[in-house]
């Protein structure tokens, strides 16, 4: 259980998405205008990765890695090895997620959804989501792990998300050079808060 | 000091519009109303304002505040450097005296590179020449060791203006606390450095004394070996008739950065700045309430020597002091509203005592913490003013 909390506060913040791998940026730095806007994403993106991570695990378990179809196949089926599939395996289990908070959305919220326009639907392609489930793999976890290792790592990137933010409506009442404005001044408030976000490297649990 | 008034109002025309010098106004205005109060006064009608109080008085008060800390410093500076060279008749005036020739290049730097940053940018970006480098430059030395390089404080003063503050559109609007994020780029630039043994200056070869380790109590404390208590390892540990006690702590006769090592000098000034209303009392109470609760908290939960050392140690020891009064208070990069600075401070203090408590690779906690907490101000505000937002609405349409 002690476990499982360390896994959860180390992906929030020690190993955050945003902050110490640069995943997900596109949509980090395109839906961060308003609080509001940003928390929506931010829940869909923790909802999807709560969901697919553990969906990846078992179809990594009892499909794709190797020998895992002997529990269907018996022993013939030990050196069958799938793995060449896992990136399409994982982007269709993470399309058809995303497709279904589409929906969600669109009738639970219909102002969210106008307001995360095409930045909704490309959720499927953010590399915050596939790189949790890829992590998932590399790292050997178990099923309880994943599932917990998916939803901090969603409430990481929640948390960057909201935090720019918010910094970037305040940013209104701020004189930033032309030449700087949008993005450029994004990119480098990202980085003075990656700066802030060391304080949790080195932190062993 | 007529003549130079009169000399100033003869040269004005230049500076104004279509004047000869039309570009280097904000230089000339920023001289100007350093020098003496500006005359414009609002109309009979219109909103009139009670106090003379601007941007320059309030940042001259945070840089007065700092006075008994920077001397302190450089007292405290040839202090060590005596002790850890062992000569031991040395006088007040010797110490005091070695530690201003160590400080004041420093300071002198900081403010150079500060200022040059800031006048090229008020030139170019036609915005008036800011006040807040005069307590940056100010902050910056006081938050480094001595034996820091001098190009080190100016590239850290560079990035620090330019990408802390001028890139946002100058004072005001800046994200993190400029002093701090020049010594976090320091930090992570020039590790060796500001990190190590670096907080005792003028140590080289022949002065080097037997016995002498140059760490701070915070890295003692980081060390302790387990089943040991912290307090006993630190009064254990002395050099040069320095102990680490409680109140050699809290005087801050230890080695440290510039300003930090003194509690009681930082009190000073946080007396004056509470008292004129510079910086938020919440914020200070805040971050001191945090750190001690929590230190009671890991003192309860003791699994190793570190959480086990009484949670007033954190209080004194390292930088925490320092950097509630004259860091986390910034007014810019702090919480704005009531709520939030109190949920602002008390996170600082948490987060300091458990990156040092929990991190090895940091020893200090309170830069990164704050630092943090800056990213996160705007968004404790946010959600202060919606839970104001929506209880207000409540209480209306009842």
């Amino acid at each position: 259980m002690l476990e499982l909390v360390n896994l959860g506060i180390k992906s929030i913040f020690i190993e955050n998405m945003v902050f110490a791998y640069f995943l997900g940026m596109c949509s980090y730095l395109a839906v961060s205008k308003k609080v509001d806007t940003a928390m929506g994403l931010g829940l869909a993106v923790t909802f999807v990765l709560t969901i697919t991570v553990p969906v990846n695990w078992l179809l990594q378990e009892y499909v794709l890695r190797e020998g895992a179809l002997s529990w269907l196949l018996g022993a013939q089926a030990a050196e069958i090895d799938l793995t060449f599939l896992q990136a399409i395996m994982f982007i269709a289990v993470i399309a058809s997620m995303v497709q279904l908070v589409e929906m969600i959305i669109e009738k639970v919220s219909p102002a969210l959804y106008g307001s995360l326009g095409i930045f909704l639907p490309l959720i499927a392609v953010n590399c915050a989501i596939l790189g949790s489930s890829m992590f998932m793999v590399q790292r050997e976890m178990g099923l309880g792990e994943s599932a917990v290792y998916g939803f901090s790592s969603g409430i990481g990137w929640l948390l960057a998300i909201i935090a720019i933010a918010a910094i970037r409506e305040r940013l209104k009442y701020s004189d930033v050079p032309d030449a700087m404005k949008g993005l450029g001044i994004t990119m480098v408030i990202t980085g003075l808060m990656g700066m802030a976000f060391m304080s949790f490297m080195g932190i062993a649990l | 000091m007529k003549f130079l008034r009169e000399k100033l109002d003869n040269i004005k025309p230049d500076f104004e519009k279509g004047g000869k010098f039309e570009k280097f106004h904000y230089l000339f205005e920023a001289v100007d109303t350093i020098l003496y109060v500006p005359k414009e006064v609002t109309g009979s009608k219109g909103v009139q304002v009670k106090d003379a109080n601007d941007l320059k008085r309030l940042m001259m008060t945070v840089v007065i505040a700092l006075v008994p800390a920077l001397l302190f410093g450089m007292y405290n500076v040839g202090y060590q450097h005596y002790a850890a060279t062992g000569v031991t008749d040395a006088s007040f005036g010797d110490m005091f005296i070695y530690g201003a020739i160590q400080v004041l290049p420093i300071v002198l730097v900081a403010y150079a590179v500060g200022g040059m940053v800031e006048g090229t940018f008020s030139v170019l970006r036609k915005h008036p020449l800011a006040e807040g480098f005069l307590v940056t430059g100010m902050l910056v030395p006081l938050c480094i060791p001595a034996s820091i390089p001098l190009w080190q404080v100016a590239v850290a003063m560079i990035f620090a203006v330019v990408l802390g503050v001028e890139v946002f559109g100058g004072v005001g609007t800046n994200v993190l606390n400029v002093a701090l994020t020049a010594r976090a780029f320091l930090y992570f630039a020039y590790p060796t450095d500001i990190s190590g043994n670096v907080w005792t200056s003028g140590i080289e070869g022949a002065n080097l004394v037997e016995g002498f380790t140059g760490a701070t109590p915070l890295a003692i404390a980081n060390a302790t070996p387990a089943g040991e208590s912290v307090v006993a390892t630190l009064e254990a540990s002395s050099y040069g008739g320095i102990n680490f006690g409680f109140m050699d702590m809290f005087l801050g006769f230890i080695p440290g950065s510039i300003g930090e090592t003194s509690t009681l000098a930082i009190l000073l000034g946080a007396i004056l700045l509470i008292a004129t209303g510079v910086a938020s009392w919440r914020i200070m109470v805040g971050v001191f309430g945090g750190a001690y609760l929590t230190g009671l908290l890991l003192n309860a939960l003791a699994v190793n020597a570190y959480m086990g050392m009484p949670a007033h140690y954190h209080l004194v020891i390292g930088g925490l002091a320092f950097g509630a009064v004259f860091m986390a208070t910034d007014p810019v990069t702090a919480a704005h509203t009531t709520v939030g600075k109190w949920v602002y401070g008390i996170l600082i203090g948490v987060l300091t005592v458990i990156i040092r408590v929990f991190n090895p690779a940091y020893p200090e906690g309170i830069m990164l913490a704050i630092l943090l907490m800056n990213v996160f101000a705007p968004l404790i505000d946010h959600y202060v003013v919606e839970s104001n937002k929506k209880m207000r609405l409540k209480r209306a349409t009842v």
